[in-house]
């Protein structure tokens, strides 16, 4: 008898090389859409670096690899294009099984086991960005992996461990430890993770700038310093790209930092809000740093989608799901064809994708504000849904 | 003021003086004082009734000891024929050598074969810059570099300070020639470094500044038919400055500088003439055209000959004057040249209607033939000019063009095409601006002619140093052999990143010019470099954003920005309370209460200032 999770885990690898087989070019198309693929997570940039690697050319000094050392290296150690397709649809399988095994854990909901994990496995965003085999998927499986080790498992040690590699991997997540500590019961505990975050982490560094030998630390610009400071300017579905092509030079560096404290701006203040429902609020700061991270996916909004099934209960209380369901298909069906129209045929300007970023900005924002009024609605509630009660905010 | 007067008053006093003693047989001359100065003209009709002129100058400056600085208090500069601008900016510099190349058109290479002077004096469309600079290290040779290219800028009337770091590389093993020059002092290095800027306009601007380096400073000798309307009127144009230091390795160590400028032109001799008889292109009469009988012919209908073949071709004709004279003070007469197939061509010199002939069509200007100063000129004659001494095949054909559509990303293709009976060993250099993010990984080497091929049987070596935003192009050097009678293609991709908007140049539309590759052709059995090549210039168009946005932009990106915001804070501070309670407490404490009280506040005083 197998269980519920090798089934959906073994549907998601099988969806995802089924797609790879039946189209095989469509790893390149997608690898060359903006809404899939970014500088910092492409596959051509990661393939890149492998070759750069196994020509012993410096990996790190400047060019297009923006992908960490050691990832580059594990994937250097794959020959074969259908080795590299099985390690991402196990990934995305691996990810399928955690949310199985998560959605376990909470007994009181009112969902089939199965299915967070069946939504992950048919989610289109989810399904397509691991086609593309944008590098997206290594910091999703981190993230994932780390919620699964606290809630499944209650092992600190690892799951703190993999707030590090999802650090590692893409910087930004990093932040999530502030909601992972929120979800630990004890000081000790806290501070425990907090020491074997930033000891894991300074191995990972110190091991990448083993492995590159004489590049010495050039690779914290090229990998970190470009994500942060958002070098390298390419239209992307974030709010971050128009704006500075469009800043004045001067203001650029101020600028960048107000994004950067944005990012961190509601990390905390989730995580003390929704001290009560930790794990809310370590996803609510998925979909945050998702909406204002420097280079977005389809990819990072499919994976916070993944875990909203896991919040049933709060569905009753959205004030405008149609609304935000409605924006959001907007944006992403807009944004391939205002992208064509400006880039391929000309015949729009790039205020067209402007705007569907805009759009998609709101989109998740409204998604965002609709889960944080229904979670404090529910609050109010005492859990017990009353939706006849009119409340308001003053 | 007064001294220069003074100066001029003496000059004069001593053109008349000389001019009055013409009839006294150069007094003084000694031939030791003729100044080492070469100019010579080679013309070779090519096919197609096209013709290449070749203009070459060479100098030499004084010798100077290399241990004693220019800055030193005994120090003293000496120039004769030399031009006095240069060196003391080579001293300044530090700079060894510089090479500069002016050039423009299209060098047909199928029609014409090899280029003049084995390609090495023709630079890549636009202007192209290298030199050798001594220096500690490489920051500081960039300095040098910086300030060589800037003072040349002003000494040419070119784009060149625009030289940065964006558009510096330092090859490695091209530009070859360059790299054997003194040390003078062992602690320091020569920095090979080199710059090219494909968008330049090449005008008489650059050739004005040009000619006055030459001593003879278009007054008299060869230089005196050089005239931007004539020369950048031609097919293809190339003007080529290259400066060197040559020091003797016997116990005085001496040194000298060495200067090379060359002016080279192919042109189309029927429209270069055509041009003399009518300056304003208006179509021709019926008359004059050229119809072909054989086809139906009338006055509607003319169905157009090919271009005479029979010629007499005058060198003032092409240039609309004579040459005004011998260069009349070098150690070597002035040297015209023709390289024609003689069963059907001749060349004669005229002087004062007296007409010359040599056995190998090499003629001589002497100073003093020409007394009645109506200048010499030179004939090119011909009965069939499709018939031409054999053009030097080229020893391997170069297409560069750029692939892909849409504006974000693209690539790179790059044909060669050996026609010999062995394989060509060259070395292929390409810069690429960093706004250009190449993917290295996607190279790819395919054949139209063997189907088995190894990417390292073509490419033996392969250096490749990345693009960094704003600091330096990335640099591509690769050593290729390519196999006898095949045609190779390389490919690659890459992404095109886009600019802040203030980094658009104002015409961003119009896209952007990217190096021309230069191809090194070695020998296959020294290794040095026997021919060289450049390949087009390409333009690259790069997506633009919305030039007329900023502030739109700053303003809709930070609403977005504050909305979401602003709700999530209300969201998370705001107490949650039912509408009915909220309606009481706004009752009691909301503006409308406030504005209520205030209101009853002035009625209150009112009332009382009524009572």
């Amino acid at each position: 008898m197998v269980s519920t999770e090798f089934k959906v885990a073994l549907g998601c690898i099988a969806t995802r090389l089924a797609v790879m087989c039946l189209f095989p070019s469509l790893q390149q198309q997608l690898d060359k859409s903006v809404e899939f693929s970014t500088p910092v997570t492409s596959f051509r940039s990661l393939q890149e670096g492998i070759y750069l690697l196994r020509n012993n050319i410096q990996v790190y000094n400047h060019g297009v690899v923006h992908h960490p050392p050691i990832l580059v290296l594990f994937l250097s150690l794959f020959d074969s294009d259908k080795l590299i397709s099985i390690i991402y649809a196990s990934l995305d399988g691996l990810i399928a099984y955690q949310l199985t095994k998560m959605t376990k854990v909470f007994k009181n909901l009112k969902v089939q086991s199965w299915l967070p994990g069946l939504l992950y496995a048919v989610n289109p965003l989810v399904l397509l960005s691991c086609v593309s085999r944008s590098s997206i998927i290594f910091t999703n499986f981190a993230i994932s992996s780390s919620l699964y080790c606290i809630l499944t498992e209650g092992n600190v040690i690892l799951s703190s461990v993999m707030i590090s590699v999802a650090g590692y991997l893409s910087f930004y997540p990093l932040l999530l430890l502030i909601p992972l500590l929120g979800m630990l019961k004890s000081w000790r505990q806290r501070m425990f993770s907090v020491i074997v975050s930033i000891l894991s982490l300074l191995i990972l560094l110190l091991f990448s700038y083993n492995m590159l030998g004489g590049e010495s630390w050039s690779f914290l610009t090229q990998v970190y310093g470009s994500i942060i400071s958002f070098q390298k300017v390419f239209p992307n579905l974030g709010l971050w790209w128009y704006f500075f092509i469009e800043m004045f030079d001067t203001f650029i560096p101020f600028f960048k930092a107000v994004f950067n404290i944005f990012i961190a701006a509601f990390i905390t203040p989730f995580t003390l809000r929704y001290h009560k429902q930790p794990f809310y609020a370590f996803i609510l700061c998925i979909g945050w740093i998702v909406l204002t991270k420097p280079y977005p996916s389809l990819g990072d909004a499919g994976f916070f989608f993944s875990f909203l099934p896991f919040f049933t209960p709060l569905f009753g209380y959205l004030r405008y799901p149609i609304i935000s369901a409605l924006l959001f298909l907007h944006a992403i069906v807009l944004a391939p064809i205002f992208y064509h129209l400006w880039v391929v045929l000309g015949s729009g300007n790039s205020n067209f994708f402007y705007a569907i970023s805009l759009v998609y900005a709101l989109a998740l924002a409204s998604i965002l504000v609709d889960l944080n009024w229904a979670m404090l609605r529910i609050e109010y509630d005492n859990g017990v849904p009353n939706f006849k009660l009119k409340v308001t905010q003053i | 003021m007064i001294g220069s007067l003074a100066y001029c008053i003496l000059g004069t006093l001593l053109v008349g003086a000389v001019a009055q003693d013409t009839t006294v047989p150069q007094i003084g001359v000694d031939d030791s004082l003729w100044y080492p100065y070469d100019e010579t003209l080679l013309l070779k009709p090519l096919p197609n009734n096209d013709l290449l002129l070749s203009f070459t100058f060479q100098l030499q400056s004084e010798p100077f000891d290399p241990a004693v600085s220019s800055h030193s208090f005994d120090a003293y500069e000496y120039y004769t024929t030399f031009p006095r601008a240069i060196p003391p900016l080579l001293d300044s510099t530090a700079t060894r050598q510089f090479h500069l190349r002016f050039t423009r058109g299209f060098w047909d290479a199928l029609s014409w074969g090899q280029l003049p002077h084995g390609g090495k004096q023709a630079g890549a469309s636009g202007v192209e810059l290298w030199s050798l600079v001594q220096a500690a290290d490489q920051e500081q040779a960039f300095q040098n570099w910086k300030k060589l290219a800037n003072s040349l800028s002003g000494l040419f009337c070119s784009s060149l300070n625009f030289v940065d770091k964006s558009r510096t590389t330092f090859p490695r093993r091209s530009y070859a020639s360059a790299s054997a020059s003194p040390l003078f002092n062992d602690t320091e290095n020569l920095y090979l470094m080199r710059a090219s800027l494909p968008n330049e306009p090449i005008c008489t601007e650059n050739l004005t500044p040009f000619i006055k380096l030459l001593p003879t400073r278009g007054h008299s000798g060869l230089t005196s038919l050089l005239d931007g309307h004539k020369l950048f009127d031609s097919l293809w144009n190339s003007i080529s400055l290259d400066i060197t230091t040559v020091c003797t390795e016997n116990g005085d160590s001496l040194c000298h500088y060495e200067m090379e400028a060359h002016v080279d032109m192919a042109t189309h001799v029927p429209s270069a003439l055509a041009r003399n008889e009518r300056p304003i292109p208006k179509p021709l009469d019926g008359n004059s055209l050229r119809c072909d009988m054989d086809k139906p012919f009338d006055s509607y209908q003319c169905f157009p000959l090919p271009d005479p073949s029979e010629t007499h071709l005058k060198l003032s004709q092409l240039f609309s004057k004579p040459i005004k004279n011998g260069n009349l003070f070098a150690n070597r007469p002035t040297k015209i040249c023709a390289d024609v197939d003689r069963s059907t061509w001749t060349a004669h010199l005229s002087v004062d209607d007296t007409i010359y002939s040599t056995h190998d069509n090499c003629f001589e200007l002497s100073n003093d033939q020409n007394e009645s100063g109506s200048g010499y000129d030179f004939i090119l004659e011909s009965s069939d000019t499709t018939q031409v001494s054999p053009v030097d095949p080229v020893p391997i054909h170069v297409g560069r063009s750029l692939t892909g559509n849409g504006q974000d990303r693209g690539g790179i293709r790059t044909a060669f095409h050996n026609d010999n009976d062995t394989p060509v060993k060259l070395i292929y250099f390409e810069s690429l601006p960093w706004f250009v993010r190449v993917y290295l990984s996607s190279l790819q080497i395919t054949s139209t002619t063997s189907s088995h091929l190894h990417e390292d049987d073509i490419i033996t070596d392969k250096y490749y140093l990345q693009a960094a935003d704003r600091q330096r192009p990335a640099h591509l050097e690769f050593t290729m052999l390519i196999p006898a009678h095949s045609d190779i293609v390389m490919t690659y991709q890459f992404d095109k990143a886009l600019l802040q908007f203030a980094e658009y140049p104002p015409d961003a539309n119009h896209g952007f010019e990217i190096d021309a590759a230069v191809i090194t052709v070695l020998s296959p059995e020294s290794e040095e470099p026997v021919y060289e090549t450049r390949t087009s210039t390409l333009l690259l168009s790069l997506s633009t954003p919305d030039f007329s946005m900023p502030y739109n932009v700053i303003i809709l990106t930070s609403t977005i920005m504050g909305l979401i915001f602003g709700m999530l804070y209300n969201l998370m501070v705001k107490r949650i309370v039912t509408v009915d309670e909220a309606d009481k407490i706004m009752l009691n404490s909301g503006l409308k209460y406030k504005l209520l009280k205030l209101k009853e506040k002035l009625l209150k005083t009112k009332q009382t200032k009524i009572d």
